[in-house]
């Protein structure tokens, strides 16, 4: 545990030398976003203290959750699966509440305006228990209604909790490992780990081409911006070309013949950690038949 | 007379553009030796290393590796043997956690996995990373990033270790440890081909130098044969080593006695001083 933890620190040590756009910010205590919040995730990931678990129990553990939450379709389940992957997320995997909640801040958005649309119905009748004039028009709703509405909402969250359990605690390439041994095709995989990899090289390059054209006044104002980011978009496609002959040929130099062969860690499938998904699993089952 | 490891016998490559960038390079390259490749942008230095480590495939010409011509049958066994450690770390590496980028050549080699594994570890350890192993390679610093393509090759073990201008884009502590790495590399006997502009570089570090211009070797010797030949240098476009012109304007000016012991870092000359000051 403690060998974990110094680990982690030097991690964030070293982190700092590198390119600043990769990671959060450390200052960065309010809830909310700011550039490069996608990568921070990759960043989360690679420091959650479940990382070494089995990425292939992570991966369909978190599946499987997620089956249940939404096939169960009970409100203590979806609820259960919130709290449970919040803890193994926030507690067990070390990530801070606040950059936990600031991840969930992106997909709520989208939940709560998905969901209202339920709850909330319009009518030109004042019709309903609840409803609200506006003029030509009512707005109504009822207490089934609202229930349903808060439902859903928990059984998204409890999918996209079980999800981000998985994301947060599993980096990407170890994602892809596990999908190539439950046989994905092998040019679907290879170019995801391409892909990843590529990623990171394309924001590097684009961050810095947009602050060497935003030191020469390339975005003062909205015209500029679009030109400027015009040539900027232009000038990846160039040298993504680029990067790719160069990349072809320094994997020729290393005996590249056709099929990207990469060494994984086989990280040990220890029994206490099913011991306990498996209780859980069975614990949510079980609350679905006594309340159902 | 010793047989040489790499042979490269009259050269021509073009690219597709037409511009010859080869044209007609013969050199003969022995085992353990420290090679600097001098010359400036664009005079082919690493267009001879793509061309000698197989990737490119030359219009005219032969390279043998110990005594076998290279053709397309055995050309696996050039790309095993001579490793080229690029100059930009991100154009080199493509996996996403240094264990695997490190894996990657022996994998290709298709060697058995504990073999890799070992390979890897033994890598790692002499490149003083073995911490970073499941590290992704965007949070690395380039010094690292520099690190991790070396032990790339290094896990090939390749006979001949080619390095495209390493010091390019380093800190000098970086460099330092590059230079290390370099002297600790030679004296296990490697053969080691390193392009530069470093000329002080070259001077301390290499015992045979190579000067490309414009598609041709102009000169091929120890570096203080080439870097004492200033039509050389004017051809080139080089600098003098700072070593170099310091100990001249010190026998100039009758400081010290020239004994022909060139000294080739301010430690030598030290060294030097100190001695002939004892003595007279």
């Amino acid at each position: 545990m403690e060998n974990s933890s110094a680990k982690r620190l030097c991690f964030a040590r070293t982190n700092e030398k590198s390119n600043n756009s990769h990671y959060p910010n450390k200052h960065h205590h309010q809830i909310g976003h700011k550039h490069g919040e996608g990568s921070a995730i990759d960043y989360y990931a690679y420091a959650s203290k479940i990382r070494g678990w089995n990425p292939s129990f992570k991966v369909v553990f978190s599946v499987l959750t997620l089956l249940l939450c939404i096939v169960l379709n009970n409100p203590l389940v979806s609820l259960a699966v919130i709290v449970s992957m919040a803890y193994l997320t926030v507690i067990k995997g070390g990530l801070p509440l606040r950059a936990y909640l600031s991840v969930l801040l992106i997909p709520i958005t989208f939940i709560i305006l998905g969901t209202v649309a339920i709850g909330i119905d319009f009518s030109s009748q004042p019709i309903g228990p609840f409803n609200f004039s506006l003029g030509s028009g009512y707005l109504y709703t009822s207490v089934a209604k609202l229930k349903e509405m808060v439902f859903l909402m928990l059984k998204v969250f409890g999918a996209i909790s079980a999800m981000f359990m998985m994301t947060l605690s599993t980096p990407s390439s170890e994602i892809i490992e596990v999908l190539r041994k439950a046989h994905v095709p092998k040019l679907i995989i290879e170019l995801m780990n391409l892909i990843y990899r590529y990623i990171f090289i394309l924001l590097d390059v684009f961050n810095t081409m947009r602050n060497s054209a935003d030191s020469r006044q390339g975005y003062c104002d909205f015209k500029t911006s679009c030109v400027t980011f015009g040539s900027v978009a232009s000038n990846m496609l160039v040298l993504s070309l680029k990067k790719a002959n160069a990349y072809y040929t320094a994997m020729e130099a290393r005996g590249y013949e056709g099929e990207l062969l990469f060494l994984e860690d086989e990280k040990p499938f220890q029994i206490n950690q099913v011991i306990y998904p498996v209780g859980f699993i069975f614990f949510l089952l079980l609350l679905w038949y006594i309340t159902k | 007379m010793r047989e040489p490891i790499l042979k490269v016998n009259n050269l021509h490559y073009s690219y597709g553009t037409g511009n010859p960038a080869l044209k007609g390079i013969s050199v003969n390259i022995y085992k353990g030796e420290k090679i600097a490749v001098i010359g400036s942008n664009g005079s082919g230095k690493s267009t001879f290393f793509l061309n000698a480590n197989g990737v490119l495939k030359a219009d005219h010409g032969e390279i043998c590796y110990q005594g076998r011509v290279i053709n397309k049958k055995n050309l696996k066994e050039l790309r095993k043997n001579i490793g080229i450690v690029f100059q930009d770390a991100d154009n080199q590496i493509i996996a996403s956690t240094v264990m695997a980028e490190v894996g990657f050549g022996p994998m290709n080699l298709k060697l058995p996995r504990e073999e890799v594994l070992r390979r890897v570890d033994e890598a790692l350890t002499y490149m003083n990373i073995l911490d970073f192993k499941d590290r992704p390679p965007h949070y690395l610093s380039g010094g690292e990033k520099k690190r991790v393509t070396i032990a790339d090759i290094i896990a090939m073990k390749s006979e001949v270790i080619i390095f495209d201008e390493p010091t390019a884009a380093l800190d000098p502590l970086n460099a330092q440890m590059l230079e290390e790495v370099l002297v600790k590399l030679g004296q296990e006997g490697k053969t080691m081909l390193i392009s530069t502009h470093d000329v002080d570089f070259a001077y301390r570090w290499a015992e045979r130098a190579i000067v490309f211009d414009r598609g041709r070797i102009i000169a091929d010797g120890t570096p203080l044969e080439i870097f004492k030949n200033r039509e050389i240098l004017k051809q080139a476009n080089l600098k003098r080593p700072a070593m170099l012109d310091v100990y001249e304007m010190l026998v100039e000016k009758k400081m010290i006695k020239n004994n022909d012991d060139y000294p080739t870092s301010p430690e030598e000359l030290k060294v030097l001083l100190e001695k002939q000051f004892t003595c007279s």
